[in-house]
């Protein structure tokens, strides 16, 4: 074997030995997570940490069934999220197509603002937001939640899908006016079937934003409204923290959204790439 | 000086279950034009690509002036390489492109200005140093590609079908200007391409490919002439040559039931065999066989007659369009000094008295 | 009437009733509670002192002005998106050109990069002040010591924890760099680096001539993204620090949050979320600025 191969051979054997070791740094914090989650309170504050002990889903029972049950946070979270997701999809859609392909008044000004709104900083809303639910009583209630969840998302929402409209070829749209479908038609039978993978997307991002949301939930959410990403903070109090408890309670939180982001790992990315003016949405 | 000799051993590469090279030898000489030529698939911009050293065989040798560099980086080869398409930094300008070699060579910037200028006025293009590759017509391009080949003085000289993308009339032009410039250059240049009358005019030598073996070896009118086998009777030439199944007793030659004397006597005991005639050795004789016209095409120059004879399809140049009705009747006879002659099993030549 | 607006007459109609639903949205639930904001940045409003409310003029930016926590919180807030982003750009760009070299198993590298992506960041900040950095408790604690080092007060100090909330939200978005990044490596075209390899370009020469221009404008995207999602960031600082110790991370958001939520002096409050919004709208103009191509010079 030439000392050329050799050396190509060695390079990959670092490489894979520097690579392996960063993917630690990005797995361990999840996996420790995990870990700790399966010890008894008492095992958990052993220091050094063991590494050798009895699992037990005592942490798992208690987050769900215990004093301080997330059960019905996680339905709250879910009812938040669909909600969010289902009306912003029903906006953003048919305005994405407009700014996307139709003669629009205004159109730049439009999407300009669109833009502008998706720049905004949560914190400015929530001050505004808790001043105005309060006055007009709509504090800890699903029907401000889904509202103020709407900021983050809409703009969000209507940006990728009009990134998504765009790559529909024209010649869809004019074979259907031949066949003389009308407009709402056409957008209905042509085009929406056409970018269903752009939707798919879509409600994965903002169901992902709505469902991790926490700024806008702790403060104008209450005993009513109660997230899941609030309802965590019970385990961590002035006096104690429930170390597994609470990672267990966090791990459950975070499983729906683990297993979409792991499934849907190609349409997340495909989102980040695509979405370019500002993927991720906003958190 | 013997400078830019190739020699490929036993060169065998696979892609996961795919053989796309079966054993390959190869030695190419100092300043030849040596074609690598073959079908869609046949493995010749894999070879050239492991003699440019961007993929490694999984067997064999590849030696450049006896040294062996099978593993070695492209950057240690001293190469400069056309690749098929064409692969210009698209950031850069033409200027920018042109002297990427030279700056990477660290040549003096003082010095880089004219070699590329020079470089872009042998292939023409020199008015277009600012513009980007995006800017460039498919032919402007090739020759950028080209310009960044020839500004370097490299030992080899490597072309994936350089001028694939170029219209009827600029591929004549290059072609033209390529053997030149190889010439002047004075190095060896391996030259893939998939169209023979290209290989047949620019080489020296060429190889025959067809799925990743190399059918035969030598030079343009080897070749052509005295062609190794079946196989490569049946590539080269267009239309490649008839190939008839006849009768060997002797010197006498049996087709389809008619008999001839070879002028030549063939090495071989006798049997079956194939017998091959180009279009251009096939005349009407009224003496000769009956054969049945099914189509006859225009070519221009000359037309091209497809007649069956039997059931084998028999193509027949003749000088101008004469377009006989379709069904008659056509005697044909071979041009008997013309006639190869192969092994119908093997595929192998039969070499004639003299070869 | 030209006869072509007669005919786009009906697009435009339908074109406007698709829109509207959506952009009254954004008008009602974004603009509204804004414009809110700014008058109520002109306003006393504490909820601790209600017979204290009432008309303030530019008071609140007067006493802005002059609020040394106000510019330590600016500071920090450009201390925190600058190096955050400067971070995960490189860290994601040398992670990226790292996976792409190795010659098998890249898909776990994709799965593992999107689980911080979707965790929730009050979830991260919860597991690192936890988990990781807790005193006598965190791996990260403990490594430093059984490495052989004095133990560092991580969110307890002030250095530390801002360095601290730096590297988890560097931890959490690293990966979204290092995913577009990998993408885009994987879209440049393969022969352009042969031909470069073969011009006798080096590794690094490969890098700094034929990827970083023709990844230009991924990077510029994500810089983009990045700086406007750390300026809007909150949830992860308010789970590992609060802010603390003392203003130690307390980012201009966390600051507005705090006057306004802790100290109920929402007037104030405002004041600070206007300043926030006007320099996220400078600073997202001046990047869109940059991003949008203007004609340089071609040639020398
Ligand atoms: N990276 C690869 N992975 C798998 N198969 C490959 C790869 N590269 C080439 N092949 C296969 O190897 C065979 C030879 O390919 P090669 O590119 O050498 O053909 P070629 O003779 O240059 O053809 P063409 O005239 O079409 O360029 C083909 O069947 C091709 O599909
Ligand atoms: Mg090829």
């Amino acid at each position: 074997m030439s000392s050329y191969r050799r050396a190509a051979t060695r390079r990959n054997i670092v490489l894979m030995i520097v690579a392996s070791t960063l993917l630690l740094i990005w797995v361990f914090p999840l996996l420790w997570a995990v870990i700790v989650s399966l010890k008894s309170e008492s095992e958990v504050l052993a220091y050094p940490p063991s590494v050798f002990f009895e699992p037990t889903g005592k942490n798992y029972a208690d987050a769900l069934f215990g004093d301080f049950s997330i059960l019905s946070s996680l339905w709250t979270s879910t009812i938040v999220a669909t909600a969010t997701t289902v009306l912003t999809i029903v906006l953003a859609v048919p305005a994405a197509y407009a700014f996307a392909r139709l003669r629009l008044p205004a159109k730049k000004t439009m999407g300009f603002y669109t833009l502008a709104t998706q720049m905004v900083p949560p914190v400015g809303l929530v001050i505004p937001y808790f001043l105005i639910l309060n006055k007009v009583g709509m504090l800890d209630s699903y029907e401000g939640m889904i509202i103020v969840y709407l900021t983050f998302s809409l703009p969000f929402a209507i940006w990728l899908m009009v990134s998504y409209m765009e790559d529909i070829p024209f010649e869809m749209e004019e074979a259907a006016f031949l066949d003389k479908a009308s407009r709402l038609q056409t957008l209905w039978h042509i085009i929406i079937p056409q970018v269903r993978g752009g939707i798919a997307v879509t409600v994965i991002f903002v169901f992902l934003n709505a469902w991790n949301e926490f700024l806008f939930a702790v403060q104008l959410g209450g005993n009513n409204v109660r997230p899941v990403t609030v309802a965590m903070y019970n385990f961590v109090s002035v006096e104690q923290t429930l170390w597994a408890k609470l990672s267990a309670a966090a791990l459950i939180a975070m499983l729906p959204v683990v297993v979409i982001g792991i499934i849907a790992q190609k349409q997340i990315v495909k989102g980040l790439t695509v979405g370019a003016v500002k993927g991720g949405g906003r958190r | 000086m013997a400078q830019g000799r190739v020699h490929l051993k036993g060169i065998y590469k696979r892609f996961g279950n795919f053989i796309a090279l079966k054993h390959i030898d190869l030695d190419i000489q100092p300043v030849e034009f040596f074609a690598l030529l073959g079908p869609s698939g046949s493995g010749k911009t894999t070879t050239l690509r492991m003699i440019a050293g961007l993929d490694t065989p999984d067997e064999g040798v590849i030696e450049v002036d006896g040294e062996d560099v099978t593993f070695a980086p492209p950057a240690d080869r001293d190469i400069a390489m056309v690749f098929q398409n064409y692969a210009l930094y698209p950031h850069m300008t033409v200027r920018d492109n042109i002297a990427f070699p030279l700056k990477m060579d660290k040549m003096p910037k003082a010095e880089i200005e004219p070699a590329v200028v020079r470089a872009a006025e042998r292939v023409d293009i020199a008015h277009l140093l600012h513009r980007r590759p995006g800017q460039l017509s498919g032919g402007q391009q090739q020759r950028c590609a080209l310009a960044r080949a020839i500004v370097r003085q490299p030992k080899l000289f490597l072309l994936d079908e350089p001028l694939s993308n170029l219209d009827a009339q600029l591929r004549l032009q290059t072609r033209v200007e390529l053997k030149k410039l190889q010439r002047a250059l004075n190095v060896t240049a391996i030259y893939v391409t998939h169209d023979q009358e290209e290989a047949m005019t620019l080489a020296d030598r060429m190889a025959v490919f067809l799925e990743g073996d190399i059918l035969q070896v030598g030079t343009p009118d080897e070749v052509f002439n005295r062609p190794a086998s079946i196989a490569v009777a049946a590539f080269i030439g267009s239309p490649p040559m008839n190939l008839l199944p006849a009768t060997l007793d002797g010197d006498r030659l049996t087709v389809s039931g008619h008999s001839m004397t070879l002028p030549r006597a063939p090495q071989h005991p006798g049997g079956e065999v194939t017998m091959g005639v180009r279009p251009s050795h096939v005349r009407i004789d009224p003496q000769g066989l009956p054969t049945r016209l099914y189509l006859s095409e225009n070519l221009g120059e000359s037309a091209l007659l497809n007649l069956y004879l039997g059931d084998e399809l028999v193509k027949m140049r003749v000088a101008s369009f004469n377009a006989g009705a379709e069904g008659e009747t056509v005697p044909i006879a071979f041009d008997i000094d013309t006639i190869h002659l192969f092994e119908s099993g093997s595929g192998r030549r039969i070499p004639l008295a003299g070869e | 009437m030209r006869r072509e607006d007669g005919a786009h007459q009906g697009e435009r109609r339908f074109a406007l009733m698709l829109t509207a639903p959506g952009m009254l949205a954004l008008l009602l639930t974004t603009t509204f509670p804004l414009a809110y904001l700014v008058w109520s940045s002109f306003q006393t409003i504490n909820l601790a002192m209600p017979f204290m409310d009432g008309f303030a003029g530019v008071q609140n930016y007067v006493e802005m002005w002059h609020d040394s926590r106000y510019w330590h919180a600016m500071g920090l807030t450009g201390i925190y998106t600058f190096s955050s982003v400067a971070l995960q750009v490189v860290i994601g760009m040398g992670l990226a050109l790292l996976v792409m070299q190795i010659p098998a198993g890249q898909w776990i590298f994709r799965i593992v990069a999107i689980l911080p992506i979707v965790l929730a960041p009050v979830v991260v900040g919860l597991f690192w002040r936890t988990l990781m950095l807790a005193p006598n408790f965190g791996m990260v604690d403990f490594l430093v010591q059984w490495l052989g080092f004095e133990q560092i007060n991580w969110l307890g100090a002030p250095t530390p924890a801002l360095i601290s909330v730096i590297a988890i939200h560097t931890w959490q978005w690293t990966p979204f760099a290092f995913l577009v990044f990998l993408a885009s490596l994987a879209s440049l075209p393969g022969d352009v680096y042969e031909a470069a390899r073969i011009d006798r370009a080096n590794a690094l020469q490969r890098f700094w001539h034929i990827t970083l221009p023709l990844l230009r404008p991924a990077i510029i995207i994500v810089i983009i993204m990045r700086v406007m999602i750390s300026l809007s960031a909150f949830a992860a600082i308010f789970a590992a620090t609060g802010g603390g110790p003392g203003t130690a991370s307390e980012i201009l958001n966390l600051y507005a949050f705090k006057t306004s939520f802790v100290e109920l002096n929402f007037g104030y409050g405002s004041a600070l979320a206007v300043s926030l919004l006007i320099i996220t709208m400078a600073v997202s103009g001046v990047l869109f600025y940059l991003r949008t191509p203007r004609r340089r010079e071609a040639g020398a």
